[in-house]
């Protein structure tokens, strides 16, 4: 078991290695050079050199990466070209405060899809069923900028009872993170949970249908335990994987979201520093981002597998 | 029958319907029958006929798509069908407890066995907590299953399939209902298990008195241990009688076709198939519903229904001539298409007819992925296999499942590696894979496939099907290639109409047909048949074999036929391998294999064999004991009821040579077997 | 009543025959036509459009609906429903081709993978986890931000993006008859691994790589939205709805129109896609589930 965590870490290890060098390597493959490109076509000449010993481009591009890499995991990702700051201390805060966003988005959606999932599944066909059946389709459909819109735009103006834009000081203690952050983590929850209810929904009527809860019914059991005890640990291994894919979603959603409130985030930082060019800070968001993502990805899977030993599932 | 018998359970006037895109058809047309206290009662047909639409009816569940129309179900005073649901509850699993026919998806994956079991008494108040697991370890001891503490803790996919299936009737014990509802508990289960469990059931019965409603396609396994046996065709009872009544003199047309087709080993199966094929959806024909293939059928047959009416107390038959049919049926049959056919198997090819393929010392096994990539002695799939096909002859390879049997069949074909040991084929070697086959050689070596539904592309007609390997192998196109087709189809007796059909059009026997002329459109010299009738309905199967006979007498083909049904074995094939995991236990001509002296493993294969109805057998039983399997040694030791000590289980037995094409592998002397096994002669 | 009939008979008679548009389910019918609309709109929308999609203060800014401007002007006075019918044409052709393109390469890739198994596929399906553990927005961002705002970026960044997720699911439909028997007897006949891919494998398939296609259709659509709110998508003035969207944002107060009316259409039309999709792969019998999400 412990084997098992240890080879997952690993291999989360290794990706987070293939993905920096992705990272790396994406402004890399451009045609042109770098330094022009950033500054733009009227740049002078000392400019482009400033700005090219800045950034080392005279060294060899995989000297570079690893000069960077070595950098990045002392915690040092350069220096800012517009703040002219270590890009840590940019870095620091926001990466707190994404990764708080995204622990309430996941904290409103597991338990929400679980009920919803198996609430839906039960009364299949019935009001219930058509109901959230409409809610799953606008919540897959429905763009999440379009929904974060929507939501601001009757919750936040219309009905003041939350702010429309999500900023951290504002954040004192748990009551205020939750007032704060509620609509954009609503905007986020809610596409991940349409996909879970939907796959829940689908997997536990499959199961439903099988020959071994068939069976349990047949030996007279009650229908609570069949559905808890027979039915659901071998219904949700689906949904477990749908989570995994939202997470990946999660992460593009968060740029959008932060954007939309003006959210202080890894997010936001990354769209900014793409519109100024201000390439290290790029390369350490992305880089921070997809860790966060590949952590998120190693926690669900450790959380998955105790699940899966708890319930006596297997490979 | 005494009326002082006490009915237990009584069917009155049973209707259900199916729905089938929109329209409703029935299924089940009215039956009626009663179940007495501790009764085994059978319940006989074909797949469709709509016998477990009946079971289920009696556990109070329509299936899905399905309902109930009209009829009673009496038990305990209450009519089943309209009693509420959580009453229902307490009769289901207590009461009346059902065992399903796939053992493996009727045990929920992610609970463990015990618990599944144990459960059963929690939910309907017999026993809680600790006493529950206490009477759960009693009872799978009283199912036969070796070492319950252990088992008690795995979980289904970590049993095997005779366990599991035991563990399901543990579960349908645990309350002591009054009845058991079996729907082909049997089938998918080996020989020798099914014999078991047939006699668990016996027994169960003997000592719990309990009854037990026995659903099944296998007159053979009804033959055993039923007290009272009733033929269903069509969704109507045809015919109800004793077990020995209903074996010895039938009296309906349907039931006498029915046991003439089961391939037996005791007797040749007649010549022309005993029941034609089923059409596909008898239209809407009054009268009875029979007729259309009923030899005896007149025209008064056809206007007016049949229903089941006295035919000789306590037997009863729905068919109005039955004093007639039964008065033919007594006198040998003078139809001369109905003569037993043994010799009319095409004749062994005399000595010295050239060899086809020369298989020697052959050891197969997988490749391990990680280390350590050395393979070790022991985990080969097949070891040490020789044999030899002549032209023009069948050779049967013979095995339960896991005896590596169909590896073989994949090895020929080059789809897996050889790892020692030398195949011949023409003179050639052909240990090659696959891909390093030239084209010749892939065309005089073909194969059919165990399961029509997979060999056949769904979404190719059988015409492209066909025209496939004609365009491969003879360069075939256009008008000539359908001409050759159509000619293909023939040969299996299909008609040129089934060209444009899809395989999801055909029934199961027909897509057999045609995965035959695909392997025939190659003009192969070696035919090899991995399992090609198991999947087929009992009277599908004697056509089958008379096809596959007439081929070999026109053509000359030889085949490598595999299978693990001694039966269909016994009048196919001219010579017979006998393989145990993966090692040839003995090999000879197949009038020489099923004489004494045999190998213990051949005899346990023999006496477990379904057979003549009266009364059962008893086989010979090993000790269980669970030893290590060893490199060395006997690969049977641990079952042979035989062994005769510390020699089988550390040293390689010898072949002995009893004749001069009869080798068996064993310790203990050809003499002293013959004496030892004199008691079964005439066994076959 | 007819006769009594095997359940296994069932599909005989009505196999074989090509799906009729009536079989579809009834939110699948709609879908289908509501889809066709957009179709003619984005086709025929230039002709008939009352206005350019940059022409300028054609009414006064942040106008409410009229006659004349049926989902009112933005804060340049440009005609938002003309801007939306230009930028559903855009939207169509920028989804189709990218996910067209992902399909493609993900099938190919994915039968491949699925033949060969053994390292090859080992190896593939490395690369394609290495692949998708980068966040998707964010790779694409990536991709697209030292390339400025060429048109043709975002198809490209789209498809790599789509392809492996198509693999994966090609590949996943393949394994499963790749082991079937009639696969066998093909490779026993001799044929190439090209012939078996093409003739056995594709046709078997082809439901579950249409109904794919379908799927990341409506992603794409939402998916280029997305980049074009974030604003790297086509540059201003660009009818295309996700900029639509984004630069009305900031308005909102003024006038909810220029963003509505956009994010309306791209709702409709994704939801369209989605329905009609699952109604085409219950048909089909597929397991009809979009549930791959990215």
């Amino acid at each position: 078991m412990a084997r098992l965590i240890l080879t997952r870490a690993i291999l989360s290890l290794v990706s987070l290695l293939a993905v920096s060098i992705i990272i790396f390597w994406a402004v890399e493959l451009l045609p042109g050079d770098t330094a022009t490109r950033i500054l733009g076509r009227d740049a002078t000449p000392e400019a482009i050199a400033v700005l090219r010993q800045q950034l080392q481009l005279d060294m060899p591009a995989s000297a570079r990466y690893l000069h960077w890499l070595m950098g990045a995991v002392r915690g040092d990702f350069g220096i800012s070209l517009t703040a002219d700051r270590p890009v840590l201390e940019y870095v620091q805060g926001r990466a707190v405060d994404t990764v708080t966003l995204a622990a309430v988005a996941l904290t409103l959606y597991a338990p929400l899809s679980l009920i919803l999932g198996i609430w839906t599944a039960v009364s299949r066909g019935r009001a219930v069923d058509h109901i959230v059946a409409v809610f799953v389709i606008l919540g897959m459909c429905v763009p999440d900028y379009v929904v974060g819109i929507f939501l601001v735009a009757t919750f936040a103006l219309a009905l003041p009872w939350f702010p429309p834009l999500a900023l951290s000081d504002q954040i004192h203690d748990l009551p205020s993170l939750v007032h704060v952050l509620f609509l954009p983590a609503l905007t986020l929850t809610a596409p991940m949970t349409a996909y879970a209810v939907r796959m829940m929904r689908e997997s536990l009527i499959d199961v439903l249908g099988s020959g071994y809860v068939q069976m349990a019914r047949l030996k007279g059991l009650p229908p609570w335990r069949v559905l808890l005890w027979h039915a659901l640990p071998n219904a949700i291994g689906p949904a477990l994987n749908v989570t995994a894919l939202n997470i990946a979603w999660l992460m593009g959603g968060i740029v959008v979201v932060e954007t939309l409130f003006n959210f202080p985030g890894l997010g936001r930082l990354l769209v900014d520093s793409i519109s100024l060019k201000d390439v290290p800070v790029i390369q350490a968001s992305s880089l921070l981002l997809s860790a966060v993502y590949i952590l998120c990805n190693l926690a669900a899977d450790i959380a998955s597998m105790l699940l899966n030993r708890k319930l006596g599932l297997h490979g | 029958m005494s009326l002082a018998v006490a009915t237990l359970i009584d069917v009155e006037d049973l209707r259900v319907e199916y729905r089938i895109r929109r329209q409703w058809h029935e299924a089940v047309s009215g039956v009626s029958f009663s179940i007495a206290r501790g009764e085994i009662f059978g319940l006989a047909g074909e797949s469709g006929c709509g016998k477990s639409t009946i079971a289920f009816a009696l556990m109070g569940v329509a299936r899905p798509g399905s309902r109930i129309t009209s009829g009673r179900v009496a038990f305990e005073n209450h009519d089943l069908l309209t009693l509420p649901e959580r009453e229902l509850r307490a009769v289901r699993g207590a009461r009346i407890s059902f065992v399903p026919q796939n053992p493996i998806t009727s045990l929920t994956p992610s609970m463990t066995c015990g618990r599944q079991v144990a459960e059963v008494m929690h939910f309907h108040g017999r026993a809680r907590g600790s006493a529950a697991i206490r009477e759960t370890l009693a009872l799978l001891k009283q199912v036969g299953l070796p070492d319950p503490p252990v088992l008690f803790h795995k979980y289904p996919h970590q049993l095997s399939g005779g366990q599991q299936q035991r563990m399901v009737i543990a579960m349908a014990l645990a309350c002591r209902p009054r009845l058991i509802v079996l729907d082909e508990p049997t089938t998918g289960l080996d020989v020798v298990t099914q014999w078991h469990i047939l006699k668990l059931l016996a027994e169960l019965r003997d000592r719990l008195g309990t009854a037990l409603l026995y659903v099944s396609h296998d007159l053979g396994a009804l033959s055993e241990i039923c007290d009272r046996i009733a033929v269903m065709y069509a969704g109507q009872f045809v015919e109800v009688a004793p077990r020995a009544e209903l074996f010895e003199r039938p009296r309906h047309p349907y039931t006498r076709g029915l046991l003439e087709s089961i391939p037996r080993i005791d007797r040749p199966p007649g010549e022309r198939p005993a029941l034609r094929s089923l059409p596909k959806r008898a239209g809407l024909a009054p009268g009875c519903r029979f007729a259309p293939r009923c030899d005896f059928a007149e025209q008064v047959c056809r206007t007016e229904d049949q229903r089941l009416t006295p035919a000789g107390a306590p037997h009863r038959a729905a068919c109005r001539r039955w004093p007639v049919y039964l008065s033919s049926a007594a006198a040998p049959s003078a139809d001369p298409a109905r003569r037993p056919l043994s010799h009319d198997r095409s004749p062994q090819p005399g000595h010295d007819a050239p060899t086809l393929i020369d298989v020697c010392d052959l050891e197969i096994a997988y490749r391990r992925r990680f280390w350590p990539w050395r393979p070790t002695a022991d985990d080969a799939v097949v070891r040490g296999l020789s044999f030899r096909i002549s032209e023009g002859e069948t050779f049967a390879l013979v095995g339960e499942s896991g005896s590596g049997k169909s590896t073989v069949a994949r090895a020929m074909l080059g789809l897996v590696p050889v790892r020692a040991g030398s195949v011949v084929f023409e003179g050639r070697d052909v240990t090659l894979p696959i891909a390093q086959r030239p084209r010749r050689l892939k065309q005089l070596l073909q194969i059919v496939f165990q399961n029509p539904d997979a060999s056949l592309n769904p979404r190719h007609s059988v015409g492209s099907i066909l025209r496939r390997p004609l365009a491969m192998f003879h360069r075939l196109r256009g008008e000539a290639a359908r001409q050759r087709a159509v000619t293909l189809l023939s040969a299996t007796q299909l008609g040129a109409d089934n060209l444009a059909r899809l395989p999801k059009q055909l029934s199961g026997g027909e897509r057999q047909r045609v995965a035959i002329a695909r392997a025939l459109a190659a003009e192969p010299h070696l035919l090899i048949c991995d399992e090609i009738l198991s999947a087929l309905d009992v009277s599908v199967q004697a056509s089958i074999i008379t096809l596959m006979r007439e081929l070999q007498r026109e053509r000359g083909l030889a085949y490598l036929f595999i299978s693990h049904d001694l039966s269909v074995v016994r009048w196919l094939a001219h010579k017979v391998g006998v393989l145990y995991r993966g090692q040839l236990c003995e090999i000879g001509r197949v009038e020489q294999v099923f004489a004494p002296p045999y190998h213990p493993y051949t005899e346990l294969l023999l006496t477990a064999a379904p057979r003549a109805i009266r009364g059962r057998q008893a086989i010979p039983q090993a000790a269980p004991r669970t030893l290590p399997a060893l490199p060395g040694g006997c690969p049977f030791v641990q079952h042979c009821p035989r062994r005769i000590g510390g020699i089988c289980e550390n040293v390689v037995p010898p072949l002995q040579a009893i004749a001069p094409d009869h080798t068996i592998r064993c310790h203990i002397p050809a003499t002293e077997l013959r004496v030892r096994q004199a008691n079964l002669a005439g066994m076959t | 009543m007819t006769a009594p009939i095997a359940p296994e008979e069932i599909g005989i008679e009505s196999a074989g025959r090509f799906p009729y548009f009536s079989d579809l389910a009834l939110s699948a019918r709609v879908a289908a036509v509501i889809l066709a609309g957009f179709v003619m709109v984005a086709i025929t929308g230039p002709l008939w459009a009352p206005y350019g999609p940059a022409a300028v203060l054609v009414g006064s800014p942040f106008a409410p609906p009229s006659m004349s401007h049926p989902f009112g002007t933005d804060d340049l006075g440009r005609d938002v429903f003309s801007r939306v019918i230009f930028g559903s044409r855009a939207a169509l052709i920028t989804s189709v081709s990218a996910s067209g393109l992902a399909v493609v390469l993900g099938t190919v890739a994915g039968l491949m993978l699925a033949y060969w198994r053994g390292w090859i596929d080992e190896l593939g399906m490395r690369l394609i986890d290495i692949l998708m553990s980068v966040p998707p927005l964010i790779l694409a961002l990536l991709l697209l931000s030292a390339g400025g705002s060429d048109s043709l970026l975002p198809i490209l960044a789209v498809a790599i993006l789509f392809a492996p997720r198509v693999t994966r699911v090609v590949r996943a439909a393949a394994l499963a008859i790749v082991t079937e028997d009639y696969v066998t007897a093909a490779v026993t006949r001799g044929e190439s691994a090209l012939s078996i891919a093409w003739r056995e494998l594709l046709p078997n398939v082809a439901g579950t790589v249409f109904v794919e296609f379908s799927i990341r259709t409506g992603f794409a659509v939402v998916f280029i939205g997305a980049l074009g709110f974030l604003g790297f998508g086509a540059a201003p003035p660009s009818p295309e709805w996700g900029l639509m969207i984004g630069e009305g944002r900031s308005s909102i107060n003024a006038s909810f129109w220029p963003v509505i009316a956009p994010a309306l259409s791209m709702a409709v039309l994704v939801i369209s896609v989605n329905l009609f999709t699952e109604g085409l792969a219950r048909l089909i019998g597929q397991s009809g589930r979009p549930s791959i999400r990215e």
